[in-house]
């Protein structure tokens, strides 16, 4: 027979105080810790959408990144040799694009600061080679007059994205582009950016070369072999799949999460300290409590279990007041976050979100400060010698 | 014996608490000064670069839009008499990387003769100006980027662009700049790029920026002003920023780790307030006949109060000192490699943070310490007597 | 070497629980001269310890008077009556309340805080009031290294340091065996007869109140028997 958890209950009511206190000190851990595991998420989500392999960037070489990538029409045509590409009727999955950037203003600072967004030209075949791009309101663009669809993410977090407002691009930013739809990528980062009619683009911003060429491999082609051949003396362009593309262009920002984990563990332990000093305290002042509980025959084990599962319930209750804070707060200060890729100027877009898997990881990591808090604490419990606890005043 | 000697005497009492208290404190205290020095050392960063006058101005819709190097001469016209700038230095993205690093350089082509005059942080002697005007491949080179590869001046070193196209030119460095505000950066002649482009078949004159170099902070505002003005509905539309806007475009989106560094700062506070305020709580509750002994003894309830907010203070105090002073040893005698953070080169222990730090610790000790002394200092002295602790 | 009369008259004290009116002490008079050490019986609850604390000004009657020497206590503020405390008034518990983390001499020292008096003084005073005791010999010992009797002592010493008028004690014996407790309330009697102090001691034991000269009996809040104790009692426990 255990003790019943409503008598662990009723205990963390006794200590009121300390108990509101210690559960702050683990809400306010919890709540940042849910923060970054949401942005890691987001990003992770993101990034996981880039993940196919079978399709490949490719660049010219000594480039870092689409934006600053020019790959001449000539270089481009050497791709046709190609074998292993997926075809359809219209031709072999092979798009060519050219990235260029608008600064446009954040809608969370109120237009105080400015991201760089992507806006793609594309042909056609894009869509077929960038499957998860779907139309979601409006319309795609007419590659007879000038148009732009935006994607979801970008539409949601920079001014001016709404579908029939104008945005002016072109290298002197004077060339009106009308919105008239927005798409969907599945939530990867082709949601961050603005996609037109490559031709007509290419001919706003006085380009004569493209800036990548995305190519989709047939089932069972080995992108190794491929980029090998991209590489090779008879093409002379570099070529990466997509999910190492994006690993790259994602290190800063994970570095950024590294030191936020850091940080978040150092908390962590000053909250197990804190979980500690709170059951050390409940310990000494129970000690007639706990002998009595020995002599009526309960085992030092089930008393051990007891303060651990008291102090669990402490944490998880702090956690999931943390959770609900950290929810608040996004609510409230918004949840949109964005971050440069590492060696691009172009702005990849989050929306952090609490999912219940986030959450349960969160209140995971709170039961195991809880027990590690509780463990020498519940151990001297265990150890209580009875009979001076007895006569103890 | 002094009431203070009591004090110490009431910390020493639950060692175990006291100990587990101070761990609990000196942690998120460690975490504390080392975010707010990236803080203040980005607010001391941005209060220079302010006082560094100087104004940027680039592409309308985006930087990486050039602008034609003419209009320099066109921004000049604008003050002809050299009443609010004394010079512009038009400026080219280089992005190189040492062969086989990842990593890429702020590296910049700037004009060589206005160079000297816009960037005057970089401290050049008339010496280095002669030798940056007289070596085409001059380079300046932040003390940042020339200790994270180990270069001297004198060197020759060959950085391979991530432009188009892509070209590797060969630098030789004339000075390192030890100014917290240019560390991270490289700049070398723009008329040598220029002629390697050239070389290379893409004859371009471009800049992605015009630097200013204004005269006063009202210059600065009217230039900013007059200078969009002019270039509004032209093929090269302009966008000017002071240089802490121009940074804050950049910080934004590098993650905004002062952002970050502030809110941390901010649940550390929370989170100490908490650890103190929960403790002193503890050990009131405990110390309730005690106190109870000391009132009818005959203490004045002001002293009662002082007691317990002392201890509460000096549980503060020693906690951050335990927090502080080993981040700000360990930071000192083993310096983290070199960040990449914006213009934070690298995390240095401000004594502003410290003593800010130590100014928080105590108010946390005096807030976590109000209310149990405010309990003690009204407790009834009978009722505390017969309590059970 | 001083002393000082105690008088209450028609003394009242209610205390409220919830909105339940608990008279404690309804309308007791009482006179005690000064030098004299009365002690005072009775069952839970009939008031004994409710009287110690508004003689010793913890606390303020009701109703009614109370004077100790020439301080009334009932028109006297709370911080009138904290600095009387400190003067005049040496308590004694049953559970000594030491604080358990300074020495017998840190202890005792306590109250000599609140006077304004050089190191020097404070520190004779102290091996003065420790030596009375008879406790010189440990007053670097922390209140755990000394047994429940020392402790006692201990607590007497910190009572007589700054040579109050009045010894007031609760129980000082209750929690001590019975060879602990004669040698006890024999230091009591060294205070009243050599010291000349007023002392009201507050006790269960018909053997411990036979040191006092008079025993004081009360019974739900008002004097129900003023004894007057055989001196040969008090002669023989200090012979």
């Amino acid at each position: 027979m255990a003790l019943p958890i409503s008598y662990h209950w009723r205990n963390l009511f006794v200590r009121k105080t300390t108990t509101a206190l210690t559960m702050g000190v683990v809400a306010a851990v919890v709540g940042v810790f849910a923060w970054m595991l949401g942005f890691s998420a987001a990003l992770d989500d993101s990034l996981s959408v880039a993940s196919d392999d079978r399709k490949l960037i490719v660049l010219k070489p000594g480039a870092t990144a689409e934006s600053n990538s020019a790959i001449p029409i000539e270089d481009y045509n050497r791709l046709n040799q190609l074998t292993e590409l997926a075809r359809t009727d219209a031709g072999s999955l092979q798009s060519p694009e050219m990235l260029v950037q608008i600064s446009l203003p954040r809608l969370r600072d109120g237009g105080r600061t400015a991201a760089n967004v992507a806006v793609r030209g594309v042909t056609e075949t894009a869509f077929r080679v960038h499957t998860t791009v779907k139309i979601v309101a409006g319309r795609t663009f007419n590659p007879a007059a000038r148009e732009v669809i935006v994607g979801r993410a970008a539409a949601a977090q920079f001014a001016g994205l709404q579908i029939g407002s104008t945005l002016n691009l072109g290298y002197s930013g004077d060339r009106g582009y009308q919105i008239v739809g927005h798409f969907s990528a599945d939530g990867g980062p082709l949601e961050s950016e603005i996609w037109g009619y490559l031709p007509s683009l290419l001919n706003a911003y006085n380009r004569t070369m493209y800036s990548s060429a995305n190519l989709r491999l047939r089932d069972g082609a080995d992108p190794k072999a491929v980029i090998g051949e991209i590489e090779g003396p008879a093409i002379q362009l570099s070529a990466q799949t997509e999910p190492a593309y994006w690993q790259e262009q994602s290190r800063n920002i994970r570095t950024y999460l590294g030191i936020a984990n850091f940080l978040v563990a150092i908390m962590c332990i000053a909250a197990v300290f804190s979980i500690a000093n709170t059951m050390f305290a409940s310990v000494a002042g129970r000690t007639r409590e706990i002998a009595m509980l020995r002599t009526i025959g309960f085992s030092g084990g089930q008393i051990l279990t007891g303060f651990v599962i008291e102090s669990v319930l402490l944490s998880l209750i702090g956690g999931l007041i943390g959770c609900a804070g950290t929810l608040a707060y996004l609510q409230l200060a918004g949840s949109t976050k964005d971050m440069f890729g590492s060696t691009t100027f172009t702005t990849l877009a989050f929306d952090i979100r609490l999912s219940p898997l986030i959450v349960a990881k969160a209140l995971g990591l709170v039961t195991l400060v809880g027990i590690i808090g509780a463990a020498v604490p519940a151990r001297r419990a265990a150890r209580v010698q009875v009979v001076n606890a007895l006569r103890a005043e | 014996m002094t009431i203070s000697y009591v004090l110490m005497q009431n910390l020493r009492r639950n060692r175990l608490r006291t100990g587990l208290t101070l761990v609990a404190f000196a942690l998120p205290m460690a975490i504390f000064v080392a975010a707010i020095s990236f803080v203040v050392a980005l607010v001391e960063l941005s209060a220079a670069s302010q006082k560094e006058l100087r104004l940027a101005v680039h592409q309308k819709t985006t930087i990486t839009n050039m602008l034609p190097e003419a209009l320099r001469r066109k921004i000049e016209a604008l003050d002809p008499d050299r009443q609010r700038l004394t010079a512009v230095c038009g400026m080219r993205w280089f992005g190189g990387r040492v062969p086989g690093e990842q990593n890429t350089i702020t590296s910049l082509a700037a004009d060589a003769d206005t160079f000297p005059i816009v960037y005057s942080d970089t401290n050049l002697t008339d010496a280095d100006v002669a030798e940056w005007m007289r070596e085409r491949r001059a380079a300046v080179v932040g003390q940042a980027v020339a200790e994270r590869y180990g270069w001297k001046v004198g060197d020759l070193r060959t950085l391979t662009s991530t432009v188009p196209p892509y070209l590797s030119l060969e630098f030789k460095i004339v000075k390192i700049v030890d100014n917290p505000t240019r560390q991270n950066f490289f700049y070398f002649r723009r008329d040598y790029l220029q002629e390697s482009r050239k070389a290379a078949g893409s004859d371009d004159p471009l800049c992605n920026v015009f630097w200013i170099k204004c005269r006063s902070a009202e210059a600065l505002r009217s230039l900013q002003k007059d200078i969009d003005a002019t270039f509004a509905h032209t093929p090269d539309e302009t966008k000017s920023e002071d240089e802490n806007a121009f940074a804050a475009n950049f910080i934004q989106a590098a993650g905004n780790i002062p952002g970050l560094m502030q809110a941390m700062a901010l649940v550390v506070v929370v989170i100490i307030a908490l650890v103190a305020g929960n403790t002193m709580m503890m050990s009131f509750r405990e110390r309730t006949r005690e106190l109870g002994v000391f009132k009818a003894i005959g203490f004045p309830r002001l002293r009662v109060f002082i007691i317990v907010l002392g201890e509460s203070l000096m549980l503060a105090l020693i906690g951050a000192l335990l927090g502080v002073l080993p981040t700000v040893t360990m930071l000192t005698l083993f310096p983290l490699p070199r960040l990449n953070f914006g213009p934070i080169t690298q995390l240095r222990i401000s004594p502003v943070a410290v003593v800010g730090s130590l100014i928080i610790a105590l108010a946390v000790g005096i807030a976590a310490g109000l209310w149990p002394a405010y309990q003690a200092m009204r407790l009834r002295t009978t009722d505390a007597l017969r309590s059970v602790a | 070497m001083s002393a000082a009369e105690i008088e209450c008259i028609d003394v009242r004290k209610v205390y409220r629980k919830d909105r339940i009116a608990i008279p404690v002490l309804d309308g007791l008079n009482l006179r005690i001269a000064a030098g004299e050490f009365v002690t005072l019986m009775g069952p839970s609850g009939s008031g004994k310890s409710t009287l110690l604390h508004l003689i010793g000004g913890l606390d303020s009657p009701t109703g009614g008077s109370v004077r100790v020497g020439d301080a009334q206590l009932e028109r006297m503020s709370e911080r009138e009556l904290t600095a009387w405390r400190s003067r005049h008034v040496g308590f004694i518990f049953q559970m000594y309340h030491l604080v358990p983390v300074l020495t017998a001499a840190q202890n005792v020292e306590l109250p000599l805080l609140l006077f304004k008096m050089s190191a020097a003084e404070r520190r004779e005073r102290v091996a003065t009031a420790l030596k009375i005791v008879g406790l010189s010999d440990r007053t670097d010992h922390r209140p755990n290294q000394l047994s429940g009797g020392q402790e006692q002592r201990v607590a007497i010493a910190r009572a007589l340091v700054t040579d109050p008028d009045v010894i007031l004690a609760d129980e000082p014996t209750g929690d001590l065996d019975a060879r602990t407790s004669e040698e006890i309330l024999t230091l009591l009697n060294l205070l009243n007869t050599e010291f000349g102090k007023t002392i009201l001691m507050v006790t269960h034991d018909p053997k411990a109140a036979a040191h006092g000269q008079r025993t004081i009996h009360l019974e739900k809040g008002v004097l129900e028997r003023d004894e007057v104790m055989p001196r040969k009692t008090v002669a023989a426990a200090s012979a």
